[in-house]
């Protein structure tokens, strides 16, 4: 088998690991067999107890959120065509920490259960707002137009959340635990909350593998090849949009992973986006439940967020990717 | 330096020179007119040479090409600059009014005294400085990335910055985030110096370069949020306040650094001024008109990174300020490149105004100014996008 089919089953095996090591691994080490049997049997032993109400939910929120930031990253950078664009460029990280913000300083919210709607309702009408504002003018809402919508009102928004937040001590002191994106504390619910938006976003993201290849080739020539460009570019948009303001009302503003798992997987499979979406959502899967174990680890007993260290860990792999990838771009 | 010479490019060489006379004059933030009274003492010898241009001839043997609008908007630049200095200096908690500031300014003495020539004035030239520092870097280093949505931050100094005083602020170091510019510009040159290394091979590529920084300052950025939430909360109130970037309680202490670094690249800006222009080539046809072009992109991108980290040392990162006076500054001069002059003039008059806004919107509260340009920022990014009609 060449590398390149080795990809899927390596990517498989990597989110089965780490979705394992999750279960296990943490202050209360639970031995793998421990683990398969609080899972299959349940029961009441310490041991079990831990693994179905606090492993359990934080690996869902973790397996779910990385893979739809993967998988919204992919079809981010597709749509605006840059390699740079993450949840962050359409302005939706921020959108969502808008929602907190509000949500947190109107004493709307109290718990990472309330914070989710309102995250999910900022970074929905953020990105409303950013593509009604690019689509307007000659030429739709094209790649520039779309990435410069999303950076402007992503510094708005946080030059609005930053005067709350340096004029309300008690929102920062909230608001500081959900922006670091951490993965504990999450309850069972989130998941089941964000699952239709999460399974909308991703149907509506694999339906455009093909458009989102023509897309690669320019405007034009995805017209020529028969593609409605504006249609694809909007869906695609619509369903990362879904994906990303899930993830991120379940686990925070999660820096890295929709930025670095796409290039990572475009270069393990050839194929186009019908091959790099799917093995991007795994990727993002393992890595953001494989860096929350690892987070769990180094300064244990104490707990480094799963967003500090996907972005530790995987900064010097996007720069490995980025010096190899030679000089055409 | 040396390749200076090759370049000669007809026409460029003079408007080059004559930028070089305007860059002296506003970097140094030198008293307003200079420029103005240099135009008016030298007629135009000649028209239509090249559209859009004057040749000046101050003296037989130099021969400059002005171009018009540049120079007018220059000049216009420079005068809201000083209203607005002028307006800084007389709002605020208490009225004082113009012909005070200026017997204040003039006697150092009076009843105003504390307010204007302790507080006001200096926060005033320490705003004035870090926005033209500002600018300059965000048109030094959108010119070598050659991408408008690029700045200094992108390339890692804020970034740095802020890890750098965290670091020294967990590990006990200083007490207080504003008393350590010296560790904040460490950390930017520090952090943009690795930036660099890690994007070079086989010579330097813009978009990644911007990929580097872009993956430094998320690593950099989740070591803050790591400090933020490991801290006590009013420790974590500090940092975040400077890590917005205020001009609060700012003066001539960090005034004087900046303006000495300001001074000692004046020369390397005259030299930046000539060298962004072949960049707006494509990277081969710039080679094949003889220029070094790695060589001149770490030049510019050096200059631009050691002034956003001065200016970050002094006020703080400021967001969006570097970001948008080179594209503000080149929309008035309709010039091909991003014009170093004008957006050294236009950062310092955003962020002054800016200043200005934040002291006196919300009374008593005073809004952090980095989180008001970036509240500025953004509309304007979105009128920019409104007016433009094409794609580029």
């Amino acid at each position: 088998m060449s590398p390149k089919n080795l990809a899927w089953p390596a990517a498989v095996l990597a989110v089965a690991a780490a979705g394992l090591l999750s279960l296990a691994v943490g202050t209360r080490a639970v031995p793998l067999s421990a683990v398969l049997d609080a899972l299959l049997h349940g029961g009441g032993s310490p041991d079990a107890l831990v693994v179905r109400s606090l492993r359990v939910p934080r690996t869902e929120v973790g397996l779910t959120a990385g893979a739809a930031l993967g998988l919204a990253g992919a079809a981010l950078q597709a749509v605006t065509r840059n390699p740079l664009a993450d949840p962050g460029i359409l302005g939706l990280s921020q959108g969502a920490a808008a929602g907190v913000v509000l949500a947190l300083s109107f004493g709307l919210a109290n718990g990472f259960g309330g914070y989710v709607w309102y995250a999910f309702a900022g970074a929905v009408v953020a990105a409303c707002l950013v593509y009604g504002i690019a689509v307007r003018g000659r030429g739709g809402a094209s790649p520039v137009k779309l990435a410069l919508a999303g950076t402007a009102l992503s510094a708005m928004t946080a030059g609005g959340t930053t005067v709350v937040l340096t004029s309300s001590s008690a929102t920062l002191d909230q608001f500081r635990f959900w922006q670091v994106g951490a993965l504990s504390g999450r309850d069972a619910g989130t998941v089941v909350d964000m699952l239709p938006f999460l399974l909308a976003g991703a149907v509506l993201v694999l339906a455009c593998a093909r458009g989102l290849d023509a897309l690669a080739l320019g405007d034009e020539t995805a017209r020529a090849l028969g593609h409605r460009v504006q249609l694809v570019r909007g869906v695609a948009a619509l369903g990362a949009t879904l994906l990303t303001a899930a993830a991120v009302a379940a686990a925070g503003p999660i820096a890295f992973v929709g930025l670095a798992v796409p290039h990572l997987a475009r270069r393990l499979v050839s194929g186009g986006h019908r091959a790099v979406l799917p093995l991007s959502a795994l990727l993002g899967a393992a890595l953001l439940v494989g860096a929350d174990v690892a987070g769990r680890v180094v300064r244990a007993p104490a707990e480094v967020p799963a967003g500090v260290m996907t972005a530790l860990v995987g900064v010097p792999v996007l720069v490995v990717l980025v010096r190899r990838r030679g000089t055409a771009s | 330096m040396k390749g200076d010479r090759r370049w000669g490019w007809p026409g460029v060489g003079g408007a080059a020179r004559r930028r070089r006379g305007a860059a002296f004059c506003g970097s140094g933030a030198a008293p307003g007119g200079t420029i103005a009274r240099g135009l008016r003492g030298t007629a135009p010898a000649a028209r239509g040479l090249t559209a859009g241009h004057t040749l000046l001839r101050p003296h037989p043997r130099v021969s400059l090409l002005l171009h018009r609008r540049s120079a007018a908007v220059s000049a216009a630049l420079l005068v809201l600059l000083a209203a607005v200095m002028l307006a800084s200096a007389c709002l605020g908690q208490t009225y004082v009014s113009p012909a005070e500031v200026w017997h204040t300014l003039r006697t150092g003495s009076g009843p105003y005294d504390l307010i204007v020539g302790e507080l006001r004035v200096p926060r005033i030239v320490v705003g004035a400085l870090v926005g033209a520092a500002l600018g300059l870097s965000g048109a030094l280093v959108q010119s070598v990335t050659r991408n408008p949505l690029a700045s200094p931050d992108v390339i890692g100094v804020g970034h740095g910055a802020a890890a750098a005083t965290v670091l020294a602020l967990s590990t006990g170091m200083v007490a207080s985030p504003s008393a350590m510019p010296v560790i904040s510009v460490a950390g930017g040159l520090a952090a943009a110096a690795l930036v660099y290394v890690l994007a070079w091979r086989h010579g330097m590529q813009p978009n990644r370069f911007v990929l580097t920084g872009v993956g430094i300052g998320v690593a950099l950025s989740a070591i803050v949020q790591l400090y933020l939430t490991d801290s006590e909360l009013e420790a974590a109130e500090q940092i975040k306040l400077w890590l917005t970037g205020s001009l609060n309680g700012r003066g001539w202490e960090q005034a004087g650094p900046l303006a000495v670094v300001l001074l000692l690249c004046l020369p390397a800006l005259v030299w930046a001024g000539r060298a962004l222009r072949p960049l707006g080539l494509d990277p081969d046809t710039a080679a094949a008109l003889g220029v070094r072009v790695d060589r001149v992109r770490l030049g510019l991108t050096v200059l631009g990174v050691v002034l956003a980290a001065t200016a970050t040392g002094a006020a703080g990162p400021i967001g969006f300020v570097a970001l948008t006076s080179p594209q503000l500054a080149r929309r008035l001069t309709r010039t091909p490149q991003l014009p170093l002059l004008c957006s050294a003039l236009t950062g310092a008059f955003v962020l002054v105004a800016a200043d200005l806004a934040a002291r006196t919107l919300l009374p008593p509260l005073e809004i952090p100014v980095g989180a008001l340009t970036s509240l500025v920022g953004g509309p304007y990014l979105l009128w920019l996008l409104g007016r433009r009609t094409a794609t580029r």
